[in-house]
Parts: C-alpha cells; structure tokens; sequence
C-alpha cells in the first residue's frame, strides 16, 4: 500500500502571512519549501464557515457540509430547558453527518487522521488511524484507534505524549491579553508540540502508508492568537522593540521548522502524490473588546444573575460562559467563541423567554439594535454583519444555532462578561479569526503556478475524495474545483457525483438526557476552566 | 477503543479506569475497587471524570446522563468512588432513578 494523497491542515493559516514568509519583499524566505509549493502547484483563499471557528470550520472541512447539516456550532453545546441552560462539550458523537475517513475507509480506502478535532471517541470500524486533537494526554490512549496504536506510537525515540496532547490550561490563554513573559513562554510551548504530531505522521506515513495520510498543525492559530503582531507583514514597519524583534524571530522560528516538517513529508510520500494543504480560518487583528451580553444588558434583553461571594463568585466572574437570570433574559450571547445571539424562546406557557409569537417582531428589533450598536466617535457599526440563522446555517441541525450570527468589524470574538464599558481598545492586537483561510494543491495533475478564485471550506472534502479516485457524494455541499487540475488529469480521472453520504457514523446512542442533567455537565465544564 | 464489558457493572468500570490510568505514573498501591476515591485517589480532574464517563458510555452504546450523579443539590460533588459510579450505571441500565 503506498500513499495516494497527503493532507496537511494548518489551523489559521492566512495568506497575509504565507506569502511574506514564502515570498519577503527582502532576504531569504522563511518558508522556502511552501515557497516551491506556490510556484508549482495551485492556490486559493478558503472561505470558513459563517462562525469562522475551530469546531464547525473543521468539521465542515471533514464533512464536506456546513453547520447547519453537521450540527456542530461551537465548542460548547448548549441547550434552553425553562428556566435553565444546560452546556455540554461537543464530542465526535454529535457530528450528525459522515466524515470523510468514514466514507473513504467504508470504501476500502486506509486513512490516517493526525490531530484533527472531533474525532474522539473515534469510530471503531475505521480503517486505519486516528489519533484525536484537542484530548488531554492522558486520555488519547482510550481515544486513539486502533486500539494498539498509541503503544506503538510510544515506540517512536522521543516520543512524549504530554508534548503532543491538548492542554487545556494552556489553550485557555490563546484569547488572553499576557504578560511579554507570558507571550514568550506561549509560542516557544507550540514548538514542539508539533515536532510531536510530525514525528507521528512521519512514522505512520513510513510504516503504514494509508492511501489517505493527514495531519494537522495547530500551532499556526495558536501562535497567531498571541503572536499576530510579530508575523503579520504590517506590524513590522517603524521603529520595533527589542521585545518585538526577539519575538518575530521566536514566531518565524515556528514557521521555519514547520516548513522543514512539510518538506519531509511530501518527500517522504514521493512524487507520484497529491498534496493538499488547508487551514480552518484565516487570521487578522483584534483591536478591541466587545461586551456584547453587556450590550444587550443596556437594552432590556439580557438581566445579570447575582455572583456568589467570595471565591466561588471570583471563579463565576472569570467564566467562559454568559451567567445570568434566566427567568429575565430574553435574548444573550452563550460564549465568546459563537459569537452568535440566542433568543430565549418559552416552549410552553409559564415558562421563562419570549413568546413564540413575539418571535419574529423581537429578532427584527435586536437587529435594529444591533445596527444602531455604533461607535461614538466615528458612527461606524461595531457589529459589521448580522445574519439571520436560516440565511447561513440552512439545515436538519439549524434549530441548534445561534438566532444572529454577527462579525464585529474588527472581525473579534465577543466578551460575555458583565463589565463595563461595553466596548474598549485592546491594550495591543491580538490575533483573531479572519474568514479566509488557505487552499493549497500540488503534485501530479494539479495546475502549475495557478492563483484560483475563492473556494469554500466544504471543497476540500469533496477534494480530497476526487484526489483517492473516490466518488463525491451527492449530498455534499463542497464540490471539487476543476481549476485546480490539468485538462489531462480530469480527462483521465473525470469527477463523478456518487451516492450520497451514510450519514451518522459512529456509536448510536440513546442521546435523551433528563432535564437537569445539563446543569451538572455545566459544572463539570466550570473545572475544565472553560467556565469559570 | 478497547471495549472492557465485564461480567458486573463494578468489574466494568473497574477494568475501564485501570485501563485509562496505566501509564498516569500514580503513586497509587492499593487495589483498584469500589472503594477508590476517583480525585481521592486517582487523582481525578474534571476533564478525566468527563473521559470516564465518555469510556462508560462507549462501552454501553448509550448514554446515561452522568450529570445526575456528579451534581447533587446545585453543586458539583467533590469525590466519587468507583461504586458510586457503578451504582449509578447500574440504575440507569435498570431504568430506575439515582440510587445516590
């Protein structure tokens, strides 16, 4: 068995950055192996998902359809009962449509999936290999597959499963505002990490070699979170710090090693390969803090609840998640991460939240609030684009959404927090999710050299099928784009729409949960630190 | 996913959590039973309760709603012994309420 594609996710991965590290307007370039990719293969900008976030962007891109249809909308679900919210974290189980290593391995086709979210628990049928992103080390064991692939992977010199795993107190700075000190310590922590997952793939891709290989760098985003003002092109005009300089190299150091990473895989998987790189999102800069539960406070629709005293109401003020007097709100932002706003509707009467009835006349006057949400000194709205939920997430899973989805016009994710003033600078940029991501082909058959239009983050799956000589479901969103390849490769390998997903892979469960279970998963979710 | 099903509930969540915290480096001696303080003497964080619950859950095929058995009275219930657990699983498998 021998490689057949190769694909390399880079979560928030930007052009902005890619092509001054691949193409400097002065010196050697950083990256000089992506460098030889550009010119010989074929690119594109990536459009995420509406909520240009880790969770649905990447599921989207495993699934080949949006959040409406996979369901997956943030990293936390979240469910109204009466007078309660109940959260809980996503896990693959609710992805309520068929991944691509499910089809591709249902079709005989061996894959490997190197550190992509949502996989875990993995689907025990599989044909090949996943090891989870975003699990604790301690538990990628129970969550790799098959089941003797993490004592294998142990085997590998070096080997060093805390290195390479989720860290959830880490990733929790990734939208703090840190000390010099800390900022430092958070890019050099990604170094090797990655040297980790490429140890992995460069073992398995040697040992196994899966038709399907992939893998995913996710230090790219949690590097830029922190570290945007150092490798965005724009921040390096002037007169620059020495803190500055120190840190560009560190953060160009990371790119560096990444595209030595790149280099020998594709080396490794030969020239007769196709390989495609794509990241979730893009990247730019956040320049302020929205306080958007703070906001909707002012206007009537969202009542605080009273923090506890002492230590326990520290914690609360610290939580991740929007706490408030659910008898009195009507409409609120659950997390900073959905940037999205749900409306509290009551399912029965008596029950807390609007009535169905009023449903449409309170949404039409949240957004006139939210236009009229604008700078004081300048007029401009702080909430760029407000989106109805049946405009950008159409769908079976589209009732789980957020009623409004926004982008605020610095492209940031929201503040939930009751604090005051409702919108205030940041004490510097820190990098945030930008909707265009990257796409990226090169090998035997793809187009030379080639900049094509705009894909969208669904094409990749579809992409990758056509790539294995697999037929693209009917019932994808994402469609292969012609342009990418030669007239001579599609003539000899012409895409063909097949039959259309299987839906749900994976463990069916009983998924009815009592009523207040929730509240407790709530709890749990407050030690994991994503709360409180 | 190594499924771990044995014979009695307890034996199940037993196996499971040995198989979860082989090579956690415990300083633990004692044998693994109903007894064991899952945070106690496991060291047990959040994020580990979540994963055992997800193991169990796998295990079984379905879901069992654990929030009831790590909530009581609004608050998060500190400590959990493995009997706990399985007395929770067990009366969920009944169809019965919490026997906590």
């Amino acid at each position: 068995m021998t490689v057949r594609t190769l694909f390399i996710g880079m979560d928030g991965a930007t052009f902005t950055v890619l092509n001054d590290l691949t193409n400097p307007a002065e010196g050697e370039p950083v990256m000089p192996f992506l460098a030889r990719i550009f010119a010989s293969g074929s690119r594109a900008k990536l459009r995420s998902t509406p909520n240009p976030l880790t969770p649905p962007a990447w599921v989207s891109l495993m699934t080949g359809r949006g959040p409406g249809h996979h369901g997956v909308f943030d990293f936390i679900r979240a469910e109204e009962r009466g007078d309660e919210v109940f959260f809980t974290l996503y896990d693959s189980r609710d992805c309520r449509v068929e991944t691509i290593w499910s089809i591709a391995s249902r079709q005989g086709v061996r894959v490997a999936a190197l550190n992509f979210p949502f996989t875990a628990p993995p689907q025990k049928d599989l044909n090949g290999f996943i090891v989870p992103g975003f699990i604790p080390w301690r538990h990628l064991r129970r969550n790799s597959h098959p089941e003797n692939v993490y004592d294998r992977l142990k085997q590998i010199p070096n080997f060093n499963a805390q290195e390479l795993a989720w860290d959830f107190e880490q990733e929790k700075q990734s939208g703090d505002e840190l000390s010099d000190h800390d900022r430092e310590a958070w890019v050099s922590y990604h170094l090797p990490r990655e040297k980790q997952w490429f140890k992995v793939a460069e073992h398995l891709m040697r040992e196994e070699a899966p038709e399907l290989m992939a893998v995913l760098f996710d230090g790219v985003d949690k590097l830029q979170h922190q570290a945007w003002t150092f490798v965005d092109p724009a921040f390096q005009k002037g007169e620059l710090s020495d803190f500055h300089k120190r840190m560009r190299e560190l953060s160009l150091s990371y790119f560096r090693q990444l595209d030595g990473f790149i280099e020998k895989l594709v080396t490794a998987a030969g020239p007769d390969v196709q390989v495609f790189f794509a990241s979730d999102h893009g990247f730019t800069a956040s320049t302020e803090i929205v306080r958007i539960n703070s906001f909707l406070a002012e206007k009537g629709y969202v009542h605080w609840k009273e923090l506890p005293a002492g230590e326990a109401g520290q914690r609360r003020d610290n939580s991740y998640f929007a706490y408030m007097d659910w008898s009195k709100t009507t409409a609120y932002c659950r997390t900073p991460s959905c940037n999205g706003i749900t409306i509290r509707v009551a399912r029965k009467p008596g029950e807390s939240g609007i009535a169905p009835s009023e449903y449409q006349a309170v949404r039409a006057r949240l957004i006139r609030d939210l236009e009229e949400f604008k700078d004081p000194e300048t007029g401009e709205r702080i909430i760029a684009e407000i989106h109805k939920r049946e405009d950008v997430f159409p769908g079976a899973a589209m009732t789980d959404a957020p009623d409004l989805q926004l982008v605020l016009r610095d492209f940031g994710f929201v503040s939930v927090k009751n604090k005051l003033p409702v919108v205030q600078k940041r004490d510097y940029p820190i990098g945030t999710h930008h909707p265009d991501g990257v796409f990226i082909g090169y090998g035997p058959g793809i187009e030379s050299g080639k900049v094509l239009g705009r894909r969208h983050i669904t094409d990749v799956s579809a992409t990758l099928l056509y790539s294995l000589g697999l037929q693209v479901p009917s019932d994808f969103e994402g469609v292969v784009p012609p342009a990418m390849f030669t007239v001579g490769h599609k003539n000899a390998h012409p895409i063909v729409i097949g039959a259309p997903t299987n839906g749900k892979q994976g463990v069916q469960v009983d998924d009815a949960m009592d009523a207040d279970e929730k509240q407790k998963i709530m709890d749990q979710l407050q030690m994991l630190g994503y709360m409180e | 996913m190594s499924n771990l099903k044995s014979g009695t509930t307890i034996e199940t969540v037993v196996a499971i959590v040995q198989d979860l915290t082989q090579d956690w480096g415990l300083d633990y001696e004692k044998p693994i039973g109903a007894q064991t303080m899952l945070a106690a003497d496991l060291q047990f964080a959040s994020v580990d309760i979540i994963q055992l619950c997800v193991a169990l859950e796998e295990c079984h095929g379905r879901r069992f709603g654990f929030q009831d058995l790590l909530m009581k009275d609004g608050s998060y219930v500190g400590d959990l012994s493995l009997g706990h657990m399985s007395a929770f699983v067990d009366s969920k498998l009944n169809n019965v309420g919490s026997k906590l």
